[in-house]
């Protein structure tokens, strides 16, 4: 057993725990039958087949352990438990075997004299709670389980070693030990689902039994017991467990010493109980608890009311008779307050005898008292271990006893060792005073917790918690061979770690199943409500995930993850961290569930703005909400450059619409008969640059079109074309200049990338130098480029804009040659009014410098062959033809802007005009098949009525004059009175402008402007002329 | 020409042989680049467009081009009007006139200019509308503003040179510059040129005196290349010969020699190497495609 102590604390647990398993195979089987003898119960003794059995499962168990390995410190806790078991192992090698519990002190009072002191399990166990090897109860057997937990002192020192503390909430602390294991043991072991149904079922008759039972007792109180309990626990272990598990941790730095430090902690401590006495050992601690349990007993009054008193002789009246030892409750409790007790075994029997008698006297299966009675028996049996295992001694005979145990705590077991045993050494008189604050400071205890009725139902060999105080006693003190000196020093806390090695996975599985069967059931039969038959039933409401299920979840990630920083701390830290969990953890029994029994919480809810993307990819959508890309990528970026293209271009648009003009008049010049839709009127729209619709990116960057990028620089590739002259060109044209473009700019990137990827440390290129590098590669410098923008495009424009005022001039020139620049006052009176110079010609004729131009030199200067006002100026029925075309230039010469046109006559205009002419419409509208009458004007010109010429001579003669004239305005106006409208006052301007005339042509304008309508009798003419 | 060029010593015949072959060669070459764009356009004949087109991008040549075109005119006029008054005249101001075509505002005769034909090229802004666009006197070309520049700068060249002259190494000089290749001996230029074989279609003197003027703006560019090749040589030349001078004095007893040596066939050869050397702009598009670039004959 000894090279236990050598065994590292690693893996390699399997042949150390071989040995123990057979060691504690003999053990136990001794123990039994010490135990057998002791508390007459015991009939369990493990046959050597079984402990090799167990002992292989052990060993697979591990290998599975191994196999599951996983990289979360915290879920690897089989390193943590095999070193833990190995620390147990090496205490309980040493110590086991000579200690078996607390007989121990009666087994060697001299030690404990001399040492003069007592060992305070309290404070021991304290400490332990706070280190690893404070491991979960290990119970060996479990079915017989029941029987064994009768034997109080090994029941309570092995409770006490387990975890928490080692006084009356031993319940609480094999709970919170079990619970603690099981927690720690849940990340390495694999549960299966396949004990779910069992445990629903069972938890279904449990809860129908529950219901039958407790018909009475109501939910409050049992509320109330859950409360009490958890908060029990609270308090237990947190009086002074962290103080002493510093001090213990930093012992070296600690000056005092540890006598004084015991002092301090007694100190500390507050008032004794009732039950304290000076001189009887162990009766504070003893009464205490049993106390607790009778009134816990007492306080099951649905099963208890049978027990509270003696069994009436009314009622019973053979009672006496066949029940010789009669015991109740009551009796119980006088005997407490009579200290008539001298060990637990004594309080134990006692209260086993009540149940007992009852079970004796009913012998009869069915009756009722018997369940009662089986109930309260159960209830003892989970309520026993709370009762230390104490037996009374006189304080003179503990001393002796202590004085012997000193002697060996000098040569040293563990680190903590003799911290521990010394610190559980008091100064007599301290330590009942120390338990009894202890208990104090805790809470009534209310032992049955929902878990452990829970582990009621449980087939016994299950109950894990039973199980515990039955193990509690496999090494009689006296039987056992002591293998060494160390023997000497065996405490009741060796004795603790002996019960460790056990069958630990059995036993956590056990634990588990009994902490999570409620919530096990709870989900199994949540999830079997969703089946109808062997389907799904669409009628259950939907699976939701809660918050509360989630957080958890995602704490024990976080869990995951701190464990994960602490993975190389000792282990002191990792006990604490454990603490924590169970501290956290306690409230919710669900909690004990590993993940996947609720799959719908393991999910944590994703972020808004993130999107998943499969595979543990999940991509913020924060940045990457897809958004409108910019405006603009795909247009000419505004820039001087761009302007003054523009301006170019619609300086070109501007000259060609000119040279339109020009080129009309000059076709009308020669043509003597021409079309309306002959010249086809050039208005070239504005050039707008179009830019792609709105649409949505999601990335930085470029956006990444060929075809639209394509297209954007074929816009820009025909602007350049129109900007370079071309009016228009075939979209082969285009397609084949844009391709060499963007074979051009790939090389000019290309080059760029060469320059750039070029080995930096043979030369490095400054950005500048490569981009001038690569233009100069590709037959572009910054010269040429400056060279194309002066002389392509600045002085394009301005020489653009000398063509174009020529243009402007050449067709003013054109549609006044002899008056273009007569003067600047003048000439523009002449804007509109051809019909003025109607009879100019004559002119010439008459050999008179009519209009000055002679005088003025204008003759020699526009060489001028005739001074005849020129002859398409008097063709009225091109008038129209000039106003469209020139519509914009009169109108924004003089301000005038023309009439509206008539309305075309229907049948409902008619109806407003006066009787004369209305039959005369009638009839035209009637020719006309009912449609709107045309304007003579908007006729196309060869529908007109033929209208008079000017002689071939080009003179107006006097008899032709006045037709002529009428044909210009009014002729057609007698035709068509009907439109509302006055006659078109073409006139008007022209007598308006002709105040301004100067000297010569003031005249004409005054005649004009007596004549009627715009007409003009050549006599008024030459009147003003002479 | 090479004299005018700036040349003063008197090259040897392989010097003019090579550049009369380099000058042929470029007539060629021009020619059959006409042609092509000639039959491009649909005609046979070649037309002035034509050639002018090949040297567009040279805008101070095309526009001396264009003032010596519309200085032919005048002058052809002018010797119709008079011929006592012509280009002949070993006047100054006459020579610049005749040369450098109107730069000289004021020493002209006004009614000349006034006549001075335009010149108007297909791809001027002008031909950009449909209708033609009145002239106006006024309107100074910017194109023969920066034209001038280059020629002012030749004609200042060539006042230098002048100036310490006597008069009958001026009249000498005065003829040289009137050396052309064509003027009074075009059939011998065409044949000269291969012009049946080359084209088809008959020149017209129009474009025999355009490549008169180009050819003698070819050997101007030739002997200037050249005689910067060499200033380079003896520059090089005289460095080294300095440092060997300090060695080995007496090694060049003689050397003191007169004070230019005539342009060698191999400065010429050099000259024209480094005008053909291809422009970064003619291969650009053919970067990055591999494969041999070559390339036509340049033209200078």
């Amino acid at each position: 057993m000894n090279n236990n102590n050598l065994v590292p604390a690693s893996w390699s647990r399997q042949p150390s725990t071989r040995d123990d398993v057979t060691a504690l195979a003999e053990r136990t089987r001794t123990n039994s039958i010490e135990t057998g003898v002791e508390g007459g119960d015991k009939d369990d003794v493990v046959d050597p087949t079984i402990a090799a059995f167990r002992q292989r499962y052990d060993i697979f168990e591990k290998h599975i352990a191994i196999m599951f390995d996983t990289r979360r410190p915290c879920c690897a806790p089989p390193d943590m438990e095999f070193a833990a078991l190995e620390l147990n192992d090496d205490f309980s090698s040493a110590n086991v075997n000579a200690s078996g519990n607390s007989a121990v002190d009666n087994a060697r009072p001299p030690v404990r004299k001399l040492d003069d002191d007592d060992y305070d399990f309290e404070d021991y166990e304290d400490e332990e709670d706070t280190k690893p090897k404070a491991l979960p109860p290990l119970p060996f057997k479990s079915a017989s389980s029941l029987p064994q937990s009768s034997d109080p002192s090994s029941g309570n020192i092995i409770d006490a070693k387990k975890s928490a503390v080692a006084t009356r909430e031993k319940l609480e602390a094999d709970r919170k030990a079990a619970e603690e294991a099981v927690k720690r043991a849940l990340p390495s072991m694999f549960f299966t689902l396949e004990n779910d149904r069992d445990a629903m079922l069972e938890q279904q008759k449990l809860e129908e039994s529950d219901r039958q039972v407790n018909a009475e007792a109501n939910a409050a109180q049992a509320n109330a017991l859950g409360k009490l309990s958890s908060a029990n626990l609270g308090a237990s272990s947190l009086t002074l467990k962290h103080l002493i598990a510093r001090i213990d941790a930093k012992r070296e730095k600690v000056v005092v010493s540890d006598m004084e430090l015991r002092n301090l902690m007694s100190e500390v401590r507050k008032n004794r109980s009732k039950w304290a006495n000076e001189d009887k050992i162990g009766q504070e601690d003893l009464y205490e608890a049993a106390e607790k349990v009778v009134l816990e007993l007492r306080a099951l009054t649905e099963h208890s009311t049978a027990f509270l008193n003696k069994v009436n002789k009314r009622e019973a009246p053979d009672y006496l008779s066949i029940i010789k030892h009669p015991m109740d409750l009551g009796t119980v409790m006088k005997k407490l307050k009579g200290h008539h007790y001298k060990s637990k075994k004594d309080f134990v029997d006692d209260l086993n005898l009540i149940w007992q008698n009852c079970l004796t006297y009913n012998a009869e299966p069915s009756h009722y008292l018997r369940k009662h009675a089986k109930a309260m028996q159960k209830a003892t049996q989970n309520l026993i271990p709370l009762i230390p295992d104490i037996v009374i001694r006189d304080r003179a005979e503990v001393e002796l006893e202590e004085a012997g145990a000193l002697e060996v705590d000098a040569e040293g077991e563990s680190d903590d060792e003799p911290i521990m045993s010394s610190r559980g050494r008091k100064a007599p008189g301290t330590k009942k005073t120390r338990k009894g604050a202890r208990l104090e400071g805790t809470p009534e205890v209310k032992a049955p917790v929902v878990n452990l009725l829970r582990a009621d139902s449980n087939p016994p060999g299950n109950d894990s918690q039973v199980s515990v105080g039955i193990n509690g006693f496999p090494t009689p003190s006296g039987s056992t061979p002591v293998p060494n000196g160390l023997a000497h020093s065996i405490s009741q806390m060796d004795i603790d770690h002996d019960r460790v090695d056990d069958d630990t996975h059995d036993v956590e599985y056990q634990t588990w199943k009994t902490l999570t069967k409620k919530a096990r059931a709870k989900v199994a039969s949540e999830r079997h409500k969703l089946f109808r038959g062997n389907r799904l039933n669409s009628e259950e409401p939907a699976l939701l995930r809660s918050r509360d299920d989630m957080g958890r979840f995602l704490r024990n990630e976080e869990k995951h993850a701190r464990s994960a920083q602490d993975a190389d701390d000792n282990s002191m830290q990792q006990g604490s961290g454990n603490t924590k969990l169970v501290d956290t953890e306690q409230t919710d029994v669900q909690e004990l569930l590993p993940d996947y029994y609720d799959p719908l919480a393991a999910v944590p809810e994703l972020p808004s703005g993130v999107s998943w993307y499969g595979e543990g990819d999940e991509v913020d959508l924060q940045d990457d909400n897809l958004r409108l890309a910019p405006r603009g990528i795909f247009t000419q970026p505004k820039s001087e450059l761009s302007k003054r293209m523009d301006a170019n271009i619609k300086q070109m648009q501007e000259t060609r619409k000119l040279c339109s003009k020009i080129g009309v008049i000059k076709q009308m010049q020669v043509q003597t008969q021409m079309y309306s839709n002959q010249f086809t009127k050039y208005d070239p729209k504005e050039f707008v640059e179009a830019d792609v619709e709105d649409f949505v990116v999601s990335e930085e960057g470029p956006v990444m079109c060929s075809t639209v990028a394509r297209a954007a620089l074929q816009k820009s590739v025909g602007k350049i074309f129109y900007h370079a002259g071309f009016e228009e060109f075939q979209p082969t044209a285009i397609d084949a200049v844009t391709d060499i473009a963007v074979d051009y700019f790939q090389k000019l990137s290309k080059t760029l990338t060469v320059y750039q990827e070029a080995p930096q440390h043979e030369r490095k290129f400054e950005p500048e130098e490569m981009l001038l590098h690569a233009l100069y590669e590709n037959g572009a410098d910054v010269e040429s480029l400056d060279t194309y923008i002066k002389d392509d495009i600045e002085r394009l424009g301005s020489k653009l804009n000398g063509i174009h005022q020529r243009m402007k001039a050449h067709l003013t020139e054109l549609l006044r040659p002899a008056l273009q620049d007569v003067g600047g006052d003048g000439s523009k009176m002449f804007n509109d009014g051809s019909e003025q110079f109607v009879g100019g010609d004559f002119a010439e004729d008459i050999g008179d410098d009519f209009f000055g131009f002679k005088e003025l030199g204008l003759d020699k200067e526009f060489g001028l062959s005739s001074l005849s006002v020129p002859l398409h100026l008097l063709q009225g029925r091109m008038r129209s033809t000039y106003q469209t075309q020139n519509t914009s230039a009169v109108a924004s010469a003089d301000g005038y802007k023309p009439p509206p046109p008539f309305e075309p006559v229907t049948r409902e205009l008619l109806e407003r005009e006066i009787g004369l002419v209305r039959n005369f419409f009638l009839a035209k509208l009637h020719a006309n098949n009912e449609e709107p009458l045309v304007e003579d004007e908007d006729l196309p010109i060869k529908q007109r009525l033929p209208k008079p010429r000017l002689p071939p001579t080009g003179k107006i003669s006097a008899p032709r004059k006045r037709p002529m004239h009428g044909q210009g305005g009014n002729s057609k106006k007698k035709k068509k009175p009907n439109p509302p409208a006055p006659p078109p006052p073409k006139a008007a301007p022209l007598s308006s402008k002709s105040v301004a005339m100067d000297h010569s042509l003031s005249k004409i304008s005054e005649a004009d402007g007596d004549g009627n309508g715009g007409m003009m009798s050549p006599e008024s003419l030459v009147g003003g002329g002479g | 020409m090479m004299f005018v060029s700036g040349e003063t010593g008197e090259p040897s015949a392989e010097t003019t042989g090579i550049i009369e072959e380099i000058v042929r060669g470029q007539v060629i070459e021009m020619l059959q680049q006409c042609t092509n764009l000639a039959s491009r356009r649909g005609s046979r004949s070649i037309s002035t467009d034509d050639l002018i087109f090949l040297i567009r991008h040279d805008k101070a040549k095309v526009s001396r081009l264009r003032t010596y075109l519309s200085w032919k005119d005048v002058r052809k006029t002018a010797k119709d009007n008079d011929p006592s008054g012509g280009a002949g005249a070993p006047d100054p101001a006459d020579l610049l006139d005749d040369a450098a075509a109107g730069i000289a505002g004021g020493t002209g005769p006004v009614q000349m200019r006034q006549k001075k034909a335009k010149i108007g090229l297909p791809w001027e802004v002008a031909s950009f509308f449909s209708e033609q666009v009145p002239e106006r006197e006024e309107d100074e070309d910017e194109d023969e503003v920066e034209a001038n520049a280059a020629t002012l700068q030749r004609l200042k060249n060539a006042d230098e040179r002048t100036r310490g002259m006597t008069r009958d190494e001026y009249v000498h000089w005065s003829e040289c510059r009137q050396a052309s290749f064509t003027f009074r001996k075009g059939k011998r230029f065409r044949e000269w040129a291969g012009f049946g074989t080359v084209t088809d279609a008959k020149p017209n003197d129009d474009i025999v005196d355009i490549l008169g003027f180009l050819t003698f703006e070819i050997v101007q560019t030739l002997t200037e290349e050249a005689l910067k090749v060499k200033e380079l040589e003896d520059q090089v030349l005289s460095e080294s010969r300095e440092k060997n001078k300090k060695r080995k004095r007496e090694k060049f007893l003689f050397h003191a020699e007169e004070g230019r040596t005539p342009i060698e066939p191999r400065h010429v050869e050099e000259a024209f190497r480094r005008l053909q050397v291809p422009k970064p702009k003619s291969r650009a598009m053919r970067n990055f495609s591999g494969g041999v670039v070559k390339s036509k004959l340049t033209l200078v």
